[in-house]
């Protein structure tokens, strides 16, 4: 997937109903759970060992930059039911070391950056994951995010600095709050998108 | 998990509580007056009888399986199920200018109005033999946490002095450990989307300052000290004496705050004559909440107070009594008005 080199102003790359995406070109990837016994802990792998999760299928991906930041639009469907406890989320996933493995969401050895918005928190998080839910907040990198729910689509972008791009692909995953998902209970895309600077 | 650390340890006398709450807002006004805290009670003394807090906490499932050794899953408590955190409608009372029309409520509808001691002083039973007693509850800070295990993120962890301490840096809100606790006493912090539970005023232990519940007790119902301290109050009650019990114990913990179990009045037979075989509080709803081992510590108590009354003397009777004040601290006498306090628990 190519990432659109675009030079409109930041906050209109920011806004997800903003005209400039519409010149954007988005893909869908396929999503599918991260694997309960991948999960870290014997609680959540007890406690959700009949219990289905990371069932949204599909996200649309799409990428620009303006030269100094990178802008990641996700789109994906929310099912009908209301959230309780728990939040919706999405992130934007990155290799942070070569061959992380995408669908555990890193591990211990081969950790993944991570681009993570939720709403209702005060700003998106930049976390280094090493295993699914194994997150550690790195306060390094200045995200940005902005997100919507329209009729059961919600559509989020998130920037942060460019040099995020460099590493070539990036993976989608997104918790359906109304399930209670969250850490590593998420739903991953299958396969890396390969992302190519335009 | 560590196993040189000491373990600190509290036990409760259900005989002296008298749900006065000082214990409950002595932690508030220490740890939890933020804004975005108001509905959290590290500390809470709940009815019992009762459906306590979180409302049916009892219920919520959680623990870990004695025979499997598994964790066992546990219900997500709801923001309404913990209830409290209200806000009130001080200005129209105060100054509405509707005089005794205005009535000082939680702003919340009827139907969903819950809060840390709802059910104070409810209880169960048929006048004229109804009963309840107070039951103080705490992070139990236990052995075997099921909360340190379960957290992806290994921002919990059983460390020094034997407490379950977190890190809400680290903390991602994941809040699996409300789960599995089978107390339900971890709370969620909504603003800085992390879970929150009692440190057993870790810093004060640190400077050698009791924790502020047992400090603030007046009714001096409360000990703190370490279980392995032979001869001290809370080793005597709970290790040598054996009147003090866990709570819950079956679920698999091993919580480290324990119960002296309460004694209570004669049932009045129908004729209005005293029942002397049947005390009010029924033994199996005792054994329900602390075990099989209730019954010998009820009988226990029960000879050490006869053997007083007769005019004998009970080390087990004085250490409850607790004449000198000090003896409740355990090895934590440090007057805290003499430490240097840094930080302040009220906005930041």
């Amino acid at each position: 997937m190519k990432v659109a080199k675009v030079s409109a102003p930041a906050a209109e790359l920011a806004d997800p109903a903003a005209a400039v995406w519409r010149g954007v070109p988005s893909e869908s990837v396929s999503l599918a759970p991260v694997p309960l016994a991948a999960q870290p802990t014997e609680y959540i792998r007890q406690a959700w060992a009949n219990k289905a999760y990371g069932r949204t299928s599909e996200a649309m991906v799409a990428a620009a930059s303006d030269g100094q930041r990178l802008y990641l639009r996700l789109e994906w469907e929310d099912d009908e039911k209301p959230n309780g406890e728990f939040q919706d989320a999405v992130a934007g996933v990155f290799p942070a070391d070569g061959d992380a493995p995408l669908a555990t969401l890193g591990d211990a050895n081969k950790p993944l950056a991570v681009w993570y918005w939720e709403p209702g928190r005060a700003g998106p998080l930049n976390l280094t994951a090493r295993g699914p839910g194994v997150f550690h907040k790195d306060n390094s990198a200045a995200l940005s995010a902005n997100g919507a729910l329209n009729e059961r689509r919600w559509s989020v972008v998130i920037s942060g600095p460019a040099a995020a791009a460099k590493a070539g692909k990036v993976g989608v995953a997104v918790w359906n709050g109304s399930n209670e998902e969250r850490a590593g209970l998420a739903a991953v895309s299958r396969d890396w998108l390969k992302l190519e600077l335009a | 998990m560590p196993t040189a650390t000491r373990q600190i340890a509290w036990v409760y006398d259900l005989n002296k509580c008298i749900g006065c709450q000082t214990c409950s807002v002595a932690c508030k006004v220490l740890w939890t007056r933020d804004e975005d805290e108001k509905h959290e009670w590290w500390m809470s003394v709940n009815t019992q009888p009762g459906l306590g807090t979180p409302k049916n906490w009892e219920n919520m499932g959680g623990g870990i399986d004695a025979k499997t050794g598994k964790p066992k899953p546990g219900h997500q408590p709801t923001r309404g199920e913990f209830g409290g955190g209200f806000d009130f409608n001080y200005h129209e009372v105060f100054y509405g200018g509707t005089g005794g029309k205005a009535h000082l409520e939680p702003q919340a509808p009827r139907e969903d109005r819950w809060a840390m001691n709802w059910d104070e002083d409810q209880g169960a039973g048929e006048w004229p033999n109804s009963y309840y007693f107070y039951l103080p509850r705490m992070c139990n800070h236990c052995t075997n946490p099921g909360c340190v295990d379960a957290c992806p993120t290994g921002a919990l962890s059983k460390g020094e002095f034997g407490l379950v301490l977190r890190d809400e840096d680290v903390c991602m809100g994941d809040r699996f450990c409300m789960e599995v606790c089978p107390y339900k006493k971890i709370y969620f912090n909504y603003e800085r989307h992390v879970a929150q539970q009692c440190i057993g005023c870790f810093p004060r232990i640190e400077a050698g300052v009791a924790p502020a519940c047992v400090r603030q007790c007046p009714g001096r119902a409360v000990f703190v000290g370490y279980l392995d301290e032979e001869g001290s109050p809370v080793y005597n009650l709970v290790r040598k004496w054996k009147i003090a019990l866990p709570l819950k114990g079956e679920a698999g913990t091993g919580p480290n705050v324990f119960y002296v179990p309460p004694l209570s009045p004669y049932k009045l037979k129908d004729d209005m004559s005293i029942d002397y075989e049947t005390p009010r509080i029924p033994p199996e709803y005792l054994e329900s909440l602390f075990g099989p081992l209730v019954h010998q510590a009820l009988t226990t108590l029960k000879s050490e107070m006869d053997t007083v009354r007769n005019g004998g003397s009970s080390e087990m009777m004085k250490t409850l009594i607790a004449y000198k004040w000090q003896e409740l601290l355990g090895p934590f006498t440090v007057d805290p008005a003499g430490i240097e306090q840094v930080g302040s628990a009220a906005g930041g």
